[in-house]
C-alpha cells in the first residue's frame, strides 16, 4: 500500500513536472512573437484613455492626457492606432495617426487644429520623444519584431529573458536590448537598454497590470532615463477591447473631425 | 537683495507646480473631456522691433506689440458639433483695439459619409511648408512678417466645406461666397516696393474688391486619396489672385481673376518624406501681353524631409515659379527695370533640434531665391516652461541684392520678437 501510494506520488510530480516542462518555451522567436501579441494585439481592436507624467532631471513635472483607439488588420501584423490629445491646453485637438506596417515603413500623419494642417511625419525617427515624454513613438505602437535578432538568455521560474541586437545598429541608439517576459501571460514586463559603451541607460517597466475582457493588460507602466534621471509614468484607463473599429476611422476624415462615437468613453 | 539669490528664486517662480505623486491631484479621469462644453484659450504679450530704420516708415521701430487673448468654446448640439475661436488684441503698432473671430462653425453629417462644416474657419491643403500652389486659402502675411505665431498665417474665411468620402477618393468643395483675400502687406506695418514709382513706400495700398455677387464667390477643390501610404490629390480653384496684382488703366490696383489647376503627391521615401505639387495658375491676361495684368504661371514644388541624427530633422524643397508668355510682358512693359525673371527659382531649408524633452526647441527656416537674389531668413526658439507657459524668441530677416525683388523689398522689414503665452 505504501509503495502503491510512493509510486501514485512519483506519477503525479512527474507528470507535474512534465507539464511545466511542457509549459516552457524553448524557442525564442515563438516567445517574441507570442510577447508581441500579448502587448499590442489584444482583441481586434481596442480604445484606451491615457495620461503620463513626465518628470526631468529637475523634478519639475508635466502631463499629458489623450485617448487612443487601435485597430488590427491582422494578429501580428499590419495595425492602426489614432491618439487625440486632451491636454494640455496647447496640444489639445491635435491629432496623431499611423498606418503600422510590419512589411514596409510606417505611414504617420499628426494634425494640428489651429492650421487645419494635416502633416506628414517621417518614419525614421520613431525613437525619438513622444509628445515630450520619455516614451518614444516606438514603444506606443510596437517595435517590429523582425528588425531585431533574439536570443534567449535565460529561462527562471517566473520570466523569459530575452535579449536583443539591431539588424542595422545605425538605426537605432541601443547597442543591445533585455527583455522580461512574464511566462504567466507572456507580457513583457521589463526592458533595459545598454549603449555602445555597454551602459544600462533606459528602462521600462510595467507597474500593473489589469484582467479587461478576460485579457491581461499593461494600465500602468514607466520609461527612466537612467543617464539624467528623468521619468514618466503611463496609465491606462477605461480600455475596452473588440468594441467594432473599422479601418474607415484611421483616414484624414478622423485627423479634421474627430470620431466622437469611438472615442466616446463606453458606458460599461 | 542677494544677489545669487535671484536666479533661483526665478526657477522657483517659473517651476510647475510639483504633483505630489503619480497622481494628477484632480480627478480628471472622473469628467470626461468632450462630456461637458469647454472654455480653452490663452493670453499673450508679445514685441518686436525692426533691427534697422525703415526710411519709408520713419516713426514706426515697432513691428509688434500685442497684448492678446483667445477664446475658444466647444460643444455637441446633438451629432453637430460647434465652435467659437474668437481673439481679442491690443495692437500698439497700428493702434487699437482689435478683434479677430477666427473660428465660428458648425460640423455636421448629412450622411455616412458626407460631412458639412459651416461658418468662419482656417482651411489648409497642399503639401508644401510655408509654400502654396493649390492652398488658395486667405494667409495674413503681415502676422507672418512680424513675428506672430504660425497659427495666424492661416486667415480664417466664412466658407461652406462640404466633403464626401469613399473608400477609392475623397471630395472636398470649398465655397466662399464673398471674396477673401490675403493679408497682404499695404505699407501700414511694412512698407514695400511701387514699381510705378520706383520706390519703396508706405502709401496705404487700398485695392477694389471684387463686386459682392453669387459668381463672384471663391469655389475651391480637392480630389485626394491614398494608395499604399502615398497620398495623391487633384485640386482646382476658380476665383481671384490672393493679393491685389492688378492695375487698371487710371492706377488703381485690385484682385484680377484666377482659375487654378493642380497636382499634389506625398509618401515615404528614402527613410524621410518626399513630396511633389505643380499647380497651373491661369489669369486673364492669356497671351500675356498686357504688363497691368499678372500673367499666366507654372508653379512646382518638390520637397523632401528626414531626420538627419536623432533630435534633429533637416527638410529642403525647390520651389518654381515660371511665368509664361515672358516674352510678350517684356515687349510691352516699357522695359520695365523691376520685370520678374521668366523664372523665378526659390528654395527653403528647415532645420529642427528638439533638447530638453521637447521643451527646448531651435528652429531655422530660411527661404533663398538665386534668381531673385534674395533671402528671408527665419530662426526662433521656443521654450516650454510648463504646461501653461511657453517663452518664443526669433527673428524674421530679409536681404536682397535689389530693391524690388520679393523678399529683397522687405529689407528694412526684418526684426526680432519675443513672445510669452500662458494657455488654459
Amino acid at each position: 500500500m505504501r509503495n502503491l501510494m510512493r509510486a501514485a506520488v512519483a506519477a503525479l510530480s512527474l507528470t507535474a513536472a512534465s507539464f511545466t516542462a511542457a509549459a516552457d518555451l524553448t524557442d525564442v522567436n515563438t516567445i517574441v512573437e507570442q510577447a508581441n501579441l500579448a502587448a499590442y494585439y489584444k482583441g481586434n481592436d481596442g480604445r484606451s484613455e491615457a495620461r503620463m507624467v513626465i518628470t526631468d532631471a529637475q523634478g519639475r513635472q508635466q502631463t499629458r492626457q489623450f485617448t487612443i483607439l487601435r485597430h488590427d488588420e491582422a494578429d501580428g501584423g499590419d495595425q492602426n492606432f489614432l491618439v487625440a490629445f486632451s491636454r494640455p491646453a496647447d496640444v489639445r485637438n491635435t491629432v496623431f495617426m499611423v498606418a503600422k506596417h510590419t512589411q514596409s515603413d510606417d505611414d504617420r500623419w499628426l494634425y494640428l487644429p489651429s492650421l487645419d494642417l494635416v502633416k506628414r511625419i517621417s518614419a525614421g525617427d520613431k525613437r525619438t520623444s513622444f509628445v515630450g515624454s520619455h516614451y518614444f513613438y516606438e514603444d506606443v505602437s510596437g517595435r517590429n519584431i523582425s528588425e531585431d535578432e533574439h536570443r534567449l538568455l535565460e529561462t527562471t521560474a517566473e520570466h523569459y529573458i530575452v535579449e536583443n541586437t539591431p539588424k542595422d545598429p545605425a538605426s537605432v541608439e541601443f547597442s543591445r536590448y533585455k527583455v522580461w517576459i512574464d511566462k504567466n501571460n507572456m507580457l513583457p514586463v521589463k526592458i533595459e537598454y545598454t549603449d555602445d559603451a555597454d551602459k544600462l541607460y533606459r528602462r521600462v517597466e510595467v507597474l500593473a497590470v489589469e484582467d479587461v475582457q478576460g485579457h491581461p493588460t499593461v494600465t500602468k507602466s514607466r520609461v527612466s532615463d537612467l543617464i539624467s534621471g528623468g521619468f514618466t509614468t503611463m496609465e491606462f484607463r477605461f480600455l475596452k477591447y473588440d468594441i467594432g473599429l473599422d479601418e474607415s476611422v484611421f483616414t484624414e476624415r478622423s485627423l479634421r473631425k474627430l470620431p466622437r462615437n469611438w472615442l466616446r468613453r463606453p458606458k460599461s | 537683495m542677494n544677489r545669487k539669490l535671484l536666479p533661483s528664486l526665478l526657477i522657483l517662480g517659473l517651476s510647475a507646480p510639483v504633483l505630489a505623486s503619480d497622481d494628477w491631484g484632480d480627478d480628471s479621469w472622473g469628467e470626461e473631456e468632450s462630456a461637458s462644453p469647454q472654455w480653452h484659450g490663452f493670453v499673450e504679450t508679445a514685441v518686436g522691433g525692426r533691427v534697422q530704420d525703415d526710411p519709408a516708415l520713419p516713426d514706426e521701430d515697432l513691428t509688434l506689440a500685442d497684448l492678446r487673448a483667445q477664446l475658444e468654446y466647444a460643444d455637441y448640439l446633438g451629432d453637430s458639433r460647434y465652435s467659437i475661436k474668437a481673439d481679442l488684441y491690443a495692437d500698439g503698432v497700428e493702434h487699437g483695439l482689435h478683434g479677430e473671430l477666427r473660428e465660428a462653425l458648425i460640423d455636421m453629417s448629412l450622411s455616412d459619409n458626407v460631412d458639412l462644416r459651416l461658418g468662419q474657419q482656417v482651411l489648409t491643403w497642399g503639401t508644401g511648408d510655408l509654400l502654396f500652389i493649390n492652398d488658395m486659402f486667405p494667409k495674413d502675411w503681415v502676422s507672418y512678417f512680424a513675428g506672430r505665431d504660425d497659427q495666424y498665417l492661416k486667415a480664417p474665411s466664412a466658407s461652406a466645406k462640404l466633403s464626401y468620402y469613399h473608400d477609392r477618393a475623397n471630395l472636398d468643395l470649398v465655397w466662399t461666397p464673398v471674396f477673401t483675400s490675403d493679408l497682404f502687406i499695404d505699407g501700414e506695418r511694412f512698407s514695400y516696393f511701387n514699381a510705378m514709382a520706383g520706390q519703396q513706400t508706405s502709401m496705404h495700398l487700398i485695392p477694389d474688391q471684387p463686386d459682392k455677387g453669387l459668381d463672384n464667390g471663391e469655389l475651391a477643390l480637392r480630389l485626394h486619396g491614398q494608395t499604399d501610404g502615398t497620398e495623391w490629390a487633384l485640386y482646382g480653384y476658380r476665383g481671384y489672385w490672393k493679393q491685389p496684382n492688378a492695375m487698371s488703366t487710371g492706377g488703381q490696383v485690385y484682385f484680377s481673376r484666377l482659375n487654378t489647376v493642380g497636382a499634389s503627391v506625398r509618401g515615404n521615401f528614402g527613410g524621410g518624406i518626399a513630396n511633389a505639387e505643380l499647380g497651373w495658375y491661369d489669369g486673364e491676361d492669356s497671351d500675356g501681353s498686357n504688363p497691368r495684368l499678372p500673367n499666366d504661371q507654372l508653379r512646382v514644388l518638390l520637397g523632401f524631409e528626414r531626420e538627419l541624427i536623432p533630435k534633429l530633422t533637416a527638410s529642403a524643397q525647390y520651389y518654381l515659379e515660371w511665368t509664361q508668355d515672358h516674352a510678350a510682358l517684356a515687349a510691352n512693359d516699357g522695359n520695365s527695370p523691376y520685370r520678374p525673371d521668366e523664372k523665378r527659382h526659390l528654395w527653403t531649408l528647415r532645420l529642427t533640434y528638439r533638447a530638453m524633452q521637447d521643451n527646448l526647441i531651435l528652429s531655422w527656416f530660411n527661404y533663398w531665391s538665386p534668381s531673385d537674389q534674395d533671402m528671408f531668413m527665419r530662426p526662433s526658439m521656443t521654450y516650454r516652461v510648463d504646461d501653461s507657459t511657453a517663452v518664443v524668441v526669433g527673428a524674421n530677416l530679409f536681404s536682397g541684392e535689389q530693391a524690388h525683388t520679393f523678399f529683397g523689398q522687405f529689407e528694412d522689414a526684418s526684426s526680432v520678437y519675443a513672445r510669452v503665452r500662458y494657455s488654459f
